[in-house]
């Protein structure tokens, strides 16, 4: 360890970090110590050209950069001197010198590092007299990326990303001097599983999403943190709202998950949120064979009815379920409380979808619940899938539809074997021509809960947007049912509290109590909730710790 | 076909004339390769890079670091293969005295480099030869291959268990790649960018081995050092800057060429007795001492030895020994045009200051050039120039800054005058 001074607070650091790698490890980078820099990046290797970070240091005749300068055993560094002041104003004079100045059309206009910076270091007026260097505007770099080079400050950080993180190497510096440009080869376009976060640590304008950018001006949106739920690796994100709509996700920086990264796929898979296919109404499959609309209550009390008939003439060991790796650990620890009260907790499984996998972020799992479902009991689902087969299982009820797949074994003719099938999903799906009832539920933006990721981190999700139509979280759905068959999950507790908002008409399933019970029943989930779980996640607790 | 002899030889350029010194049997005839032996079968490593520092001698590549404590930086007991290589990148404008050093004595370049090999343990040496050397690459690898003939390179150099090659690579055509670790990025086969410090190239240089950078006529002065000793190479030059160094004097002089002289040989001296002064009766307005990075010194201030420890005091520096000199026609507005040009052009464009400001000097000159400048512009220059000063990853940005700062400082009135009369006032200066 170190311990070197930064404009007069003394601070114990690690021994071979630079000075802004120490800033970063401390938190204080620009978070109390302002030391602007575009070319250096948490998670890229250093490059010291922009040469924005220049800070004095004692025994320095000059000025040094910060984000190569070793930090050293009595360093002392000040960030905040008049000749750091005028070096920053020299080098912000400069980066301007041939930038077009064309906030007013720039998309990245109000995150914008030169907009922020020259703000604070800026000169007001421009002494440049000559046009200022042509570039070409709109560059299609590829699938995702648009480029505009009159923008672009040459940080270099895009071609580091493609070399450094994928290890696709698309983008470099073509040229020297001040004709210097970003380039793809001739036939090798900007096209991997990550290239949209080019655009996230393009300080500037010069590099936007072609999904993005002009839908929203960003000042208008709200960052909710959230995660992704596109896999198990459950990257953390803010999704970027207004009017109750999700524009974006970017990647939230998470050390211990995703960095400061998130792949493309699950970077826009914030559309499956306000997608056309969700669904929007309850149905109830009427005596004409016909899924017809009903009013949730009337919809909740069809249910209860089937499957109180089902026990009644077979007891409770006909009620199976598929739990949804999609819905929160509070959803599906419900449903385990509910299979409790009904009698038959064994009968229930969870299916997960699976796909491609890399080794850097995109897990095989297509679902962010997966690891949650397990640790809270549910297993596979070929003993439920089985029960059904052989006629010992009349009632399903099921949480999502990933279990409709030839990789199960699960086809529709199977389902269509049960008496009842109870549903309870965000989006339609085929398992509906075969559902009885048939319950809008909410995804993971739009209620409190945690997930787990693949490697066993809970992480907090909170409600982004409202949904427009009447849907509750499976959890609450669960508890509805429990209160019309008339069982008890709670001990009355979790039941009482109500803080789900605008939840019109709920029963009051709280998931912040539900994941208070859910930790005192649960091992793997001791001293873990909603609340405890912070914006960066917590391990559950391995089993015997 | 090649350069002439210097027109004043010395002990490096002295058999320059006679073709067979450039082959290693010439070359030994004159005593060549005896001080390699010398230093192989005799001295430990440690005694070679002693002697070279207690002989002073200073890199003759622009910055003039001691040789000596350059190769001492190179770390010991280390299992990684070391590297060192030879900068002949000869691209500073005004400067043409490696080139001779390569096509006339190449055998005393490889004798350099098999004693500096020695004295810091490199298995390999890269010769970095500028790419439209063509001529000086011909005749370096020439050289090589009669080495290699002879056993003075590869398994066992001269007989001894010291193992040693030396590769000959040509670059592309670009300045920067003239600048250390440029150079070894191009050598790596990348686009020639300087790297960031640290590390260090004697850490971290070719291929991510410790590497020492010497250039041409460094390593050629070594084998005079071992063969004569440390004291008889102090007793050269100025107490501080020892040996000779070969000038190349070009501009308006009535004999352009290259000169072996002492360091601390007076400026004036190179241009009027041995130049032969301006031609046509006309006078000198400015001369660049030191290639064309190095600030002007006008004709007032001629009267100082070509050694960094007095033109310091003239605030320009010794460089690469590129005399350049400029007869009373000369615009000097024009000469920082041209000189602002080549820096646009030559800059990596890796560091704010450099890439932004190498341009815009070079755009408010050429206004100033045309007459369309204005009475702020000699400060805007002088402002611009100071902040690319000193504040990036390598010395280009500060040798782009340098030479316009000493234009204005010395002839202020060239561009006073452009911006008053509207146009440039030398009608007979060259033609931009």
């Amino acid at each position: 360890m170190a311990r070197i001074t930064i404009d007069d607070q003394s601070y114990e650091v690690e021994d071979g970090r630079t000075i802004l790698q120490a800033l970063d490890d401390l938190g204080l980078l620009m978070n109390g110590v302002d030391v602007p820099h575009y070319c250096w990046h948490p998670k890229l290797s250093i490059d010291g050209s922009c040469r924005l970070c220049q800070v004095e240091i004692e025994g320095f005749p000059k000025l040094q950069i910060a984000c190569n300068t070793p930090v050293k055993d009595g360093m002392v560094i000040r960030t905040q001197t008049d000749r750091v002041q005028t070096a920053r104003e020299g080098v912000m004079e400069l980066l301007l010198v041939n930038h077009p100045l064309d906030c007013p059309i720039c998309d990245q206009a109000g995150e914008c590092k030169l907009q922020d910076y020259a703000y604070d270091y800026g000169v007001a007026h421009a002494r440049t007299r000559e046009p200022r260097r042509p570039a070409k505007k709109r560059v299609d770099l590829g699938p995702t990326i648009v480029f505009d080079q009159e923008r672009c400050i040459l940080c270099r950080r895009c071609v580091r990303f493609c070399r450094e993180v994928p290890g696709t190497g698309e983008l470099m510096v073509q040229g020297r001097g001040d004709r210097s440009v970003i380039e793809t080869a001739p036939g090798q376009p900007l096209d991997n599983d990550y290239s949209m976060n080019v655009a996230d640590i393009c300080p500037v304008g010069a590099l936007t999403t072609k999904d993005f950018r002009f839908k929203i001006r960003v000042w208008f949106l709200d960052d909710v943190p959230g995660v992704c739920t596109g896999c198990a690796n459950g990257c953390n994100v803010h999704l970027g709202v207004a009017s109750n709509r999700v524009y974006r996700y970017v990647p939230r920086r998470n050390d211990a998950v995703n960095e400061t990264w998130m792949c493309d796929e699950g970077r826009l898979s914030y559309k499956t949120i306000g997608a056309a296919d969700r669904l929007l109404e309850p149905q109830v499959r009427g005596a004409d064979g016909r899924l017809v609309a009903a009013a949730f209550d009337a919809a909740l009390e069809e249910a209860a009815a089937r499957i109180r008939r089902a026990v009644e003439a077979s007891g409770p060991g006909v009620v199976v379920a598929l739990a949804s790796p999609h819905a929160t650990n509070e959803d599906l620890f419900t449903l385990r409380r509910l299979l409790e009260a009904l009698g038959t907790s064994s009968a229930a499984g969870v299916a997960v979808r699976t796909g491609r996998a890399d080794d850097l972020l995109i897990k095989p799992e297509k679902a962010a619940n997966a690891t949650g479902a397990r640790a809270l009991g549910f297993g596979d689902p070929g003993p439920v899938l089985d029960r059904i087969r052989g006629g010992g299982a009349r009632v399903l009820i099921a949480l999502g539809h990933d279990v409709l797949d030839p990789a199960f074994g699960a086809t529709e003719e199977l389902f269509r074997s049960l008496d009842t099938l109870i549903l309870l999903d965000t989006h339609h799906s085929a398992l509906e021509r075969v559902a009885h009832v048939v319950l809008p539920a909410r995804v993971a933006a739009e209620k409190v809960g945690t997930l787990t990721n693949h490697a066993g981190r809970v992480q907090r999700v909170e409600p982004a947007v409202e949904p427009a139509h009447l849907a509750y979280a499976e959890g609450e759905t669960l508890l509805r049912l429990a209160r019309a068959l008339g069982l008890s999950l709670f001990d009355g507790r979790a039941s009482e509290a109500r803080s789900e908002p605008r939840a019109s008409g709920g029963v009051g399933w709280d998931a912040r109590t539900v994941s208070r019970a859910m930790g005192a029943a649960v091992p793997a989930f001791a001293g873990i909730d909603v609340d405890s779980v912070g914006d960066q996640g917590l391990p559950l607790r391995s089993p015997g710790a | 076909m090649g350069l002439e002899a210097p027109y004043v030889t010395g002990y490096l350029s002295e058999h320059f004339a006679d073709a067979a010194f450039g082959t290693l049997d010439g070359y030994a005839a004159k005593g060549g390769y005896e001080a390699a032996k010398k230093a192989l079968r005799e001295m430990s490593p440690t005694q070679v890079v002693e002697e070279v520092k207690a002989s002073g001698l200073q890199g003759r590549g622009g910055a003039g670091f001691p040789t000596g404590q350059k190769w001492s930086f190179m770390p010991a007991g280390t299992d990684k293969p070391k590297y060192l290589v030879c900068n002949a990148d000869e691209s500073e404008p005004g400067s043409f005295k490696d080139r001779i050093l390569m096509e006339r004595g190449p055998h005393q370049l490889l004798e350099g480099i098999l004693i500096g090999a020695w004295a810091t343990g490199a298995e390999k040496t890269f010769v970095y030869v500028r790419g439209e050397y063509a001529e000086p690459a011909r005749e370096v690898q020439r050289a090589i291959d009669e080495a290699y003939a002879k056993g003075f390179l590869g398994e066992k150099v001269m007989g001894t268990k010291f193992r040693h090659d030396i590769v000959l690579m040509r670059g592309a055509g670009a300045y920067i790649c003239g600048e250390e670790t440029g150079l070894l990025e191009s050598l790596e086969g990348k686009k020639g960018q300087p790297r960031k410090k640290p590390p260090f190239p004697a850490q971290y240089g070719a291929f991510g081995m410790p590497t020492t950078v010497n250039n041409v006529e460094t390593f050629c002065h070594v084998p005079h050092i071992l063969r004569r000793g440390a004291g008889w190479f102090k007793g050269i030059g100025t107490d501080k800057s020892p040996g000779n160094t070969i000038f190349g004097v070009s501009g308006h002089v009535v004999r352009p060429g290259l000169y072996e002289l002492p360091l601390g040989t007076r400026l004036d001296a190179l241009v009027f007795e041995h130049a032969g002064g301006v031609p046509g009766g006309r006078k000198v307005k400015g001369v660049i001492p030191g290639g064309m990075s190095m600030p002007i010194l006008p004709a007032g201030m001629l009267d100082v030895p070509m050694a960094n420890e007095f033109l310091r005091e003239r605030k320009t520096m010794l460089g690469t020994g590129g005399v350049m000199v400029m007869d009373e026609t000369t615009c000097m507005v024009r000469v920082g045009c041209v000189i602002s040009y080549f820096f646009r052009d030559e800059s990596c464009g890796q560091c704010t200051q450099c890439r932004e400001g190498t341009g815009w000097m070079n755009r408010v000159l050429n206004r100033v050039e045309r007459g369309a400048g204005n009475a702020g512009d000699l400060e805007l220059l002088l402002d611009v120039a100071g902040k690319m000063e000193g504040a990036t990853i390598c010395a280009f940005s500060d040798a782009a800054a340098w030479p316009i700062q000493g234009l204005i400082r010395h002839f202020r009135e060239d561009f006073e005058a452009h911006v008053r009369l509207g146009r440039c006032p030398f009608p007979e200066s060259f033609a931009l």
